[in-house]
């Protein structure tokens, strides 16, 4: 049994960590970009961005002021025993928004869609949002995601349901096409971290996508070789384009392309993508069933996916 | 691509001489404002309550500030979005005087005509550095607070020498990021082909598209 006092915590600062901290994976995949670009103001905007980022760790701050969509994913085993159950789960990760969002660890984004009433604390009809995988044991990952606004609202998360018939082509033409357009004048904040989806319903796709820009560790490649393959041509293709950091122009325009599937109904393929933009928010704590809490680098989400 | 080193308020003749591609920082007093704010005063037909007569560098931006010790706080700051404010984009360069709007994503073929008309540039961050500016910015006042909330409300800044902004509409009618979407285009073709895509690739039509 896990105490509710413990978990809180842990959301608490799960959400402060994943605000104004850097991961490793990201910090990596900006000193390689910053090694590499050789437009020199693409260059200093790589390098201004990274020193703002390893500042925010001290001054314990926003690593970006656009704190977004407060989500959450949690990896729950199926034993797994939480006091007062998923429903208190959800009930103190509200209060663990609420608490950062008062702190300003996070800005108090979320409002009303019609009204534009703002609660001033991001919590409302179905934020923070939950989503849920199970899996042996009886430990839980806690995960946290920042998702901006920029990176999701410019053109940078999108779907499409193509024939068969269109397979592998038009993925890839779709990807690039929605990348050259939600890249102009810097909307989403390249260089992004872009998640594809592939197969299933729209939903499924869709969150897919989100999974794999903001869930996979940024390097890392899927273990299927057509779906890496994808990965690594698409990658290389963004990067060919020039967007560059801000969209004003340079080598790197992604620092990772991630794909994930589902299985599809052969009438139509839906391809989806969800850009994260390249400060990359996002933390994860494992809390084992004696309470023991480790802090963990990246998310395991997409370990042994079965 | 020159630099420059600007104080507001702005003179026509402080704008006049920039070029798309110039780098510009900024020192002088400004103010925010996000849609919340546009739509009260122009939809809405709301007053400001304040006088921006000499105050005309406007940051698209929804800052993170907090009271500390009975004083104004900020923590954090980033000029976001431009694009989403289009609908009142000209109808703020004209009767608020603007001289520079602070912004991403650049703004609209309207917004630009009237920038031209009134002497206007936008521009915008390279980078994602809130920590290398929120030091270069004080916080003076803030107007609507209660009826717009903390970061739609209309924030009086006073900024010391902040950039690097790049120039990316000038008064001349010009934008930096039309000139580069063209050559992201020629690109295209080239990076479709790369990956097996042909770059004329017509899907199949599920439907007709509305």
């Amino acid at each position: 049994m896990i105490k509710t006092e413990i978990y809180e915590q842990v959301i608490f600062e799960t959400i402060k960590r994943g605000a104004t901290e850097i991961s490793k994976d990201v910090k990596l995949a900006f000193e390689r970009a910053i090694e590499k670009e050789t437009k020199q103001d693409a260059k200093k905007g790589l390098i201004a961005t990274l020193k703002s980022m390893e500042m925010s760790k001290i001054r314990e701050n926003p690593l970006c002021v656009d704190t977004g969509w407060p989500i959450f994913y949690f990896k729950v085993g199926n034993e797994c025993e939480l006091e007062g159950g998923f429903m208190e789960l959800e009930n103190a990760t509200r209060r663990a928004v609420a608490k950062a969002t008062e702190k300003g660890y996070i800005r108090a984004t979320m409002k009303h869609p019609l009204t534009g009433y703002d609660p001033g604390n991001n919590v409302g009809e179905n934020i923070p949002n939950f989503t849920y995988k199970f899996v042996d044991g009886k430990d839980i990952e806690i995960i946290y995601v920042a998702k901006g606004g920029g990176s999701e609202c410019f053109g940078g998360t999108r779907h499409k349901v193509i024939a068969y018939a269109d397979g592998v082509e038009g993925i890839k033409k779709f990807v690039v096409d929605c990348f050259v357009a939600s890249t102009r004048a810097g909307a989403i904040c390249p260089p992004s971290v872009l998640g594809v989806g592939i197969g299933g319903t729209a939903n499924v796709a869709a969150n897919l996508a989100k999974e794999a820009a903001c869930l996979r560790t940024v390097g890392s490649s899927h273990p299927e070789k057509a779906f890496n393959d994808i990965e690594k041509e698409l990658y290389k293709a963004l990067n060919g384009l020039g967007i560059g950091i801000m969209g004003a122009g340079g080598d790197t325009s992604v620092l990772a392309v991630n794909v994930e599937y589902a299985y599809t109904h052969i009438a139509g393929i839906c391809v989806a993508t969800s850009s994260n933009c390249m400060v990359a928010r996002r933390a994860s704590t494992l809390i084992k069933d004696g309470g023991e809490v480790i802090l963990q680098e990246s998310p395991t989400w997409f370990d042994n996916r079965s | 691509m020159a630099e420059y080193h600007l104080v507001a308020p702005l003179k026509d003749s402080d704008v006049e001489k920039l070029n798309i591609g110039d780098v510009v920082y900024i020192s002088g007093e400004a103010f925010t404002c996000r849609s919340r704010l546009q739509k009260y005063i122009f939809d809405e037909k709301n007053v400001l309550p304040v006088s921006i007569k000499d105050r005309n560098v406007l940051i698209h931006n929804g800052p993170i500030v907090v009271k500390e010790n009975g004083k104004w706080k900020l923590v954090s700051f980033m000029p976001t979005s431009s694009i989403r404010f289009e609908k009142w984009g000209a109808k703020s360069v004209d009767e608020w005087n603007l001289k520079m709007i602070v912004g991403k994503t650049t703004m609209g073929k309207k917004t630009m005509e009237m920038m031209k008309e009134k002497k206007c540039v936008h521009v915008s961050p390279q980078s994602v550095s809130p920590n290398l500016w929120i030091d270069s910015i004080e916080v003076q006042d803030v107007y609507l607070y209660d009826e717009l909330g903390r970061i739609e409300a209309c924030w009086f800044f006073r900024l010391d020498d902040i950039g690097p902004f790049i120039v990316d509409i000038d008064t001349k009618g010009n934008n930096y990021f039309d000139a580069l979407e063209q050559e992201v285009l020629k690109k295209r073709d080239e990076v479709l082909k790369s990956i097996g895509v042909d770059p004329d690739f017509e899907y199949t039509e599920l439907y007709r598209e509305r």
